[in-house]
């Protein structure tokens, strides 16, 4: 952990905090709103859907398929040292999009990387607040 | 219901800084002036005559009244609407919209931007490094994280998926790179016009797209847009105020603008823009529809963004956008001429490229094509009625107007 060398988010604790406090526990938190009783991501005072500004916070199964993907050969900072690496656009289960690195995927064979693949969400420990969600192909 | 706006107002000159691609020794702001000093001169306007400033970005601190200011201008009517290099076809809307209520009647749509040499200026002698982004905003906690690196990197995701939702292929994009090279050929300011001006110049084929570094998978080198310093500026004028001036007036007969997203975090469609929405508004205004358009001047960024693009237009089926290229049409000649100055891909870009769709589509319909100075024979095309299409930001944000030559 010590040696995470990209850049580490920082919770905004009026807002986020339920989502990398479940981060840290290994939970995947999401926004839901108490009026349409739709999730989004990412996280708002604000229903995008309704307009609503009665959100709750659900536990999320963790499970979702990849939306479309990309192959970065260019990057800063720590993120420089991984390339190639894959981006990726995730939809999770319970139905909203988020942003996230691959892993279980050959960066170097895009062909082999699969739309619609199904992934499970993991965390890794950043730092002693932070653990960052990635995703994994276990299909 | 309001009255039609179309044709109140019409586009009566059109200019670029005195030089374009690499101008180390200019700032963003000189690139306005200069550009506003060919456009006012292309019109037969004094400076002065300016009423209404629109300008987005290449100012420092407050945008449309920093550049008035460094005019000496005091104009009645700012405007710096900032949503990506789209924000200059939507000027058109409003200084349409402005001009149709008798706001004003001479209004300057505006752009500079130091887009190469600038940056590698930035921070020396401010005494600061470029602006931190809040730690609480979401792309700070759920982009930042992924590592992305700029537009390329986000824009890749957005082609793979359509290439895998309509079956379409990498070459089919390249072809795109490729004609843009051939215009390019036909005009001497383009920084790509041959490999003389640059070892990446035209010509060039769909192997050498497919076989150029690989910079976010699908997205090669030669599929992105170049990154430059220019200036370019369009004047725009009411109805009775174009019929006075020397140049024959290009009529703003529709414009529309709308928007999907701002952050890709937010994109619901990958496959889409709200191309679809501003076009079907500036088709409606105009009283005139996809079939009626000659030629096209699509913000092309990426291979992918002038592909989407062309068929949110109509120009081209659902799922079929990239056969707008294919074939002769689009092409020096053909019977579709489609980003005639070389686009951004092969002509200049920025940054915000937008401003550039203007003065070409001015030009071609105003026939000052093949102006000295401005281009070599064979770019001048015959249309008499174009469709122009910024897309800002992150395929976010759009602005079309139809154009239609003075009859
Ligand atoms: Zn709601």
């Amino acid at each position: 952990m010590a040696d995470y060398n990209k850049p580490i988010p920082e919770a905004d604790p009026y807002v986020t905090q339920p989502f990398w406090d479940g981060a840290k526990d290994g939970k995947l938190m999401l926004p839901r709103c108490t009026d349409c009783s739709k999730v989004h991501f990412y996280p708002r005072i604000i229903c995008p859907h309704c307009q609503s500004f009665n959100i709750e916070w659900v536990e999320a199964s963790g499970n979702g398929t990849i939306h479309t993907f990309a192959v970065q050969q260019r990057a800063f900072g720590g993120w420089a040292e991984e390339v190639p690496f894959t981006t990726a656009f995730i939809d999770m289960a319970e139905g909203a999009r988020m942003l996230t690195v691959l892993r279980g995927v050959d960066s170097t064979n895009p062909q082999s990387i699969k739309i619609g693949s199904k992934v499970k969400v993991e965390f890794e420990k950043a730092s002693d607040d932070i653990s960052v969600p990635f995703w994994r192909v276990v299909e | 219901m309001p009255n039609n706006p179309s044709m109140a107002a019409a586009l009566v000159g059109a200019g670029e800084s005195d030089k374009i691609g690499f101008v180390p020794e200019k700032t963003s702001l000189m690139l306005h002036a200069e550009a506003i000093k060919n456009a006012a001169a292309d019109a037969g306007i004094h400076i002065r005559d300016i009423e209404a400033v629109f300008s987005a970005g290449g100012v420092p601190g407050m945008q449309s009244p920093g550049l008035a200011e460094y005019l000496g201008i005091k104009p009645k009517w700012f405007d710096s609407t900032t949503v990506g290099g789209s924000a200059f076809v939507m000027y058109v809307h409003h200084a349409l919209a402005a001009i149709n209520a008798g706001i004003f009647d001479i209004a300057v749509i505006s752009h500079g931007e130091s887009g190469y040499s600038g940056g590698r200026r930035a921070g020396k002698g401010t005494g600061q490094t470029r602006g931190q982004l809040d730690p609480w905003a979401p792309a700070s906690q759920f982009e930042a994280p992924y590592g992305l690196a700029g537009a390329p990197s986000s824009y890749s995701h957005a082609m793979n998926r359509y290439m895998h939702q309509f079956g379409v292929s990498k070459e089919a994009f390249a072809q795109i790179a490729v004609v843009t090279r051939e215009w390019a050929g036909l005009n001497p300011k383009a920084v790509m016009h041959s490999k003389e001006t640059n070892p990446n110049g035209g010509p060039i084929t769909i192997e050498d797209v497919l076989n150029s570094r690989v910079i976010s998978w699908p997205l090669n080198l030669l599929d992105v847009c170049l990154v430059t310093d220019h200036g370019g500026a369009v004047i725009v004028a009411s109805a009775a105020v174009a019929k006075s001036l020397r140049r024959k007036p290009v009529w703003v007969a529709g414009a529309g603008e709308a928007m999907s997203h701002s952050s890709m975090l937010a994109m619901d469609d990958f496959t889409r823009t709200s191309a679809s929405v501003s076009s079907a508004r500036a088709y409606k205004m105009a009283g005139l529809g996809p079939r009626d358009m000659e030629m096209a001047m699509i913000y092309d960024s990426f291979t992918y963004t002038a592909g989407v693009t062309a068929e949110m237009l109509g120009l081209r089926p659902r799922g079929e956008g990239p056969t707008l290229w294919a074939g002769d049409d689009a092409r020096p000649g053909g019977k579709f001429p489609v980003n005639t100055n070389g686009g951004g891909l092969s002509f200049s870009h920025s940054g915000m490229y937008g401003m550039m769709l203007l003065v070409e589509a001015q030009r071609q319909l105003a026939g000052t094509a093949e102006e000295p100075g401005i281009g070599l024979p064979g770019r001048q095309t015959n249309a008499k009625v174009a469709v122009v299409n910024g897309t800002g930001g992150s395929l976010s944000t759009t602005g079309t107007v139809v154009l239609t030559a003075d009859s």
